[in-house]
């Protein structure tokens, strides 16, 4: 039955996305719920979460609220708290709640930005798509509403790129799988001339956007964003992904030969299979739960929509390996082949770099 | 962003009466910062056990989770602990199905395909729904029927419905009274009692046990304790139920209604005089004499042993606990101890608390984990306190910090001395704390 999974849980949802876009850009996140979509978001899918204060806040909906569209009182918190707060910004993210009952977001957003006095971005999450929709939308409003403008500093708004400094976009926990996407994309580039949209910098690296010689996009959901700034600052981007674990590239070699699948976020697995190119391994397929943009495919890879079509893909593509997160071998219990694994933290929560580097979510047990 | 973390004295907040509280101390009145500390509130069952979790403890039982994909985000965990294995299923809802409800017609073939999947028959199937049905209004009794017929087996709500938290039947209290709801009528034993409370058991060493024993109580089961579906229907032989924890009430009043079983409330409490009171007020319903002066005395030699090694101990307590913060904090006080600040939800149950600890020590700080201002409470300086719950721990890092959130739950008198003998032993292994 279409919908139904039966070895595999859900993966990280849209609104997980949007909240990690803006988790370190110092202003108001506002989850629009009654509580459990924000500790879903904080307690599981948010590595920072227990390392670094983030104003991250729920709306605390009841079902009054809901049934009585009370929007004004929602925009009251918000004013409330901003005043108490003193934040830059807000964003507001939608998750099923205002999904059912309709809410106009931009209509929100707008009696919100007046009220507050300050800019109020909105993200119409539903909590039915996946965390790399909520990227997307997320880089996207935060671009529009930000890039280039003023506060950035002298070198902001409509000055020349600067040679050598390159914007980073998608470089979220979600996308990368570590909570510590600059210091790890530093470390893997050799360089520190990064603007790590949403990552690193504040909102001042967004407003330098500009600046940018390229972007460098880590991530599918980082696409839309990067075709905007190429549109309005003429910045060119490139899509790679410079963070395969290095237990991960250690087996290339001894794949030299075989029938490989990926199955990781589209940029992450191309690159796996970049690199298994460079060692000799040719039949690699690409695949992903995940967004896949037609550009950035190759004959014959995939996306799956159900746990079951994942299933039929593996156990009958009469593949010698698949490299990916150990958790989606669940599902494949007929699969004979080697299982090399590869976290993705959208699927499973685990982070590639812990026990690497030290750093890595506490973690809680679910509800 | 800048600015400090709003809080009370106790002093303030008993002098402002009732029906006086903040609205910085209401959380309908303003946004719920999100840290660590209020994991609980925000996921009620992201520590210990919330509706998806709390809908599997009858035994034999698997769970059909309906609902968009983010509702069912954090059960990943909760698949990889081996009691849970095998026994969580979703059904992920679109777009479409969140507006229309078209979902509802897919549950019947959904629970007979979960049913096949299982490599044992399920004795139950548990269908969790959430806020998207609460807004929809479904009749979730008629689609547990229809499913029942369609697969064979009996199906049950589980109502996680976040947006109802402070409704007349909270989530937490739905469930419980969902997972009685396969007992059925059975001659009744004198001899036989419930524990309702827990989804987990009370210690082992609780003088509950010992007490209940002593007025002839051969059979006390709790459905924690339950090893096999028949032992689970076995409750329904019970002479009375005996509540610890008020969310339990609503199943025991179904209990009482539907099988005739009727019940006894008693609270969780750490002032030693209440324990003893309550235990005699349960003889005294029961016509009985209970003995308890054992347990107490060990009791008050806990705490004794405790005031005489740490005569100045300060404290900071929590809400992540397994107590009332604002009771522990009384009885912390009434101990001869210091409470520095407390950090809790202020609701009319507690206001009595409140009153009394504002008579002992006016200048106690009362916060509230929910407050944005919590952003920015100041962690710095809590080396000299001892830190009671997981999020006081939080917000005093470099103190000594007794969780006390084990899933083992405590009670009575052995509850107390527990905690007295685990805040010796914590703050006998930091150094500073006098």
């Amino acid at each position: 039955m279409r919908g139904l999974i039966r070895y595999l849980s859900p993966f990280a949802p849209d609104q997980s996305g949007a909240s990690g876009v803006f988790y370190d850009l110092g202003g108001l996140i506002v989850i629009c719920d009654a509580g459990g979509c924000t500790g879903n978001i904080c307690g599981f899918d948010e590595p920072r979460w227990f390392s670094r204060r983030s104003g991250i806040m729920s709306a605390g909906l009841r079902d009054m609220d809901a049934i009585l569209g009370r929007d004004d009182q929602l925009v009251e918190k918000l004013k409330s708290a901003v005043t108490r707060l003193g934040a830059p910004f807000a964003v507001l993210i939608g998750t099923p709640v205002p999904a059912v009952i309709g809410t106009d977001f931009r209509a929100l957003g707008k009696m919100a930005g007046k009220r507050c006095g300050i800019p109020v971005l909105t993200v119409s999450c539903k909590g039915t798509g996946l965390y790399d929709e909520g990227e997307e939308e997320a880089y996207l409003s935060l671009m529009e509403a930000f890039a280039g403008g003023s506060g950035g500093g002298d070198d902001a708004g409509d000055a020349a790129p600067l040679k050598g400094l390159v914007g980073v976009i998608g470089a979220t926990p979600l996308s990368t799988d570590t909570a510590m996407p600059p210091e790890r994309l530093s470390s893997a580039l050799g360089t520190d001339r990064l603007l790590c949209y949403g990552a690193a910098g504040g909102l001042s690296a967004v407003r330098r956007a500009p600046r940018a010689e390229k972007n460098l996009v880590i991530s599918p959901s980082g696409i839309r964003a990067a075709e905007y700034l190429r549109e309005r600052f003429g910045t060119p981007y490139e899509a790679a992904y410079p963070l395969v674990p290095r237990p991960v590239i250690e087996t290339y070699p001894e794949l030299r030969g075989k029938r490989v699948l990926v199955v990781h976020q589209q940029f992450a697995a191309n690159a796996v299979r970049e690199g298994l190119a460079g060692a000799g391994c040719e039949d690699v397929t690409c695949a992903t739960f995940f967004m896949m943009k037609e550009e950035y495919a190759k004959p014959g890879d995939a996306r799956f929509s159900t746990e079951e079509s994942f299933t039929r893909f593996v156990e009958g593509g009469g593949f010698d390996a698949v490299i990916g997160d150990r958790f989606l071998s669940r599902a494949v219990r007929g699969f004979r082949g080697r299982w090399i694994h590869m976290p993705e933290f959208a699927v499973s929560g685990e982070c590639a770099d812990v026990g690497e580097t030290g750093e890595g979510p506490e973690r809680k047990s679910g509800t | 962003m800048g600015n400090d973390a709003y809080y009370i004295t106790a002093g303030e907040l008993a002098a402002a009466g009732s029906g006086q509280i903040p609205d910085e101390l209401r959380s309908a009145r303003h946004l719920i910062y999100s840290s660590p500390a209020t994991l609980a509130f925000n996921s009620p069952g992201a520590q210990g056990f919330g509706v998806k979790r709390a809908g599997l403890a009858v035994p034999g039982s698997v769970m059909l989770l309906v609902s968009p994909g983010c509702c069912g985000r954090n059960t990943t965990l909760l698949t990889e602990r081996r009691e849970y294995d095998g026994r969580f299923f979703f059904l992920l809802m679109d777009e479409t199905d969140i507006v229309t409800g078209r979902h509802l017609r897919k549950i019947p073939d959904a629970v007979r395909e979960v049913v096949a999947a299982c490599a044992e028959r399920p004795t139950s199937v548990m269908i969790c729904i959430t806020c998207v049905d609460a807004l929809l209004g479904t009749d979730m009794d008629r689609v547990c029927r229809k499913a029942s017929e369609a697969a064979g087996v009996p199906v049950l709500p589980c109502y996680m419905y976040a947006l109802t938290r402070e409704g007349r039947i909270p989530p937490m209290a739905a469930v419980r009274k969902t997972v009685y709801q396969l007992l059925e009528k059975r001659k009744k034993r004198a001899s036989s009692v419930n524990i309702l409370g827990s989804f987990t058991p009370y210690d082992d060493d609780s003088e509950l046990y010992g007490i209940l024993r002593g007025i002839g109580i051969r059979k006390i089961r709790e459905i924690s304790r339950c090893e096999d579906f028949e032992s689970y229907l076995e409750m329904a032989e019970a002479n009375f139920n005996l509540v610890l924890n008020p969310e339990s009430r609503v199943a025991a009043a179904d209990l009482e209604k539907r099988l005739g079983i009727p019940f006894i409330e008693m609270t969780r409490v750490y002032q030693i005089d209440k324990i003893h009171r309550q235990y005699e007020l349960f003889g005294a319903a029961l016509g009985v004499m209970v003995d308890d002066s054992a347990w107490m005395a060990e009791a008050e030699a806990a705490v004794a042993d405790f005031r005489e090694r740490y005569p100045d101990a300060a404290f900071s307590v929590g809400e992540w606990l397994n107590a009332d913060p604002f009771e522990l904090s009384l009885a912390l006080l009434r101990y001869g101890f210091r409470v520095n600040e407390i950090f809790g939800t202020v609701t009319d149950v507690n206001r009595i608390y409140i009153r009394r600890i504002a008579e002992i020590s006016p200048e106690t700080r009362i916060y509230t984990n929910l407050s944005p201002t919590m952003l920015f409470y100041d962690c710095a300086g809590g080396e000299d306190v001892i830190t009671l719950g997981k999020d006081a721990g939080y917000y005093h890092p470099d103190g000594v910090n007794v969780p006390w959130n084990d899933e083992q739950q405590p009670f009575g008198y052995r509850g107390l001395t527990r905690l007295f003998e685990r805040l010796a032993e914590a703050a006998g292994k930091a150094e500073g704390i006098s």
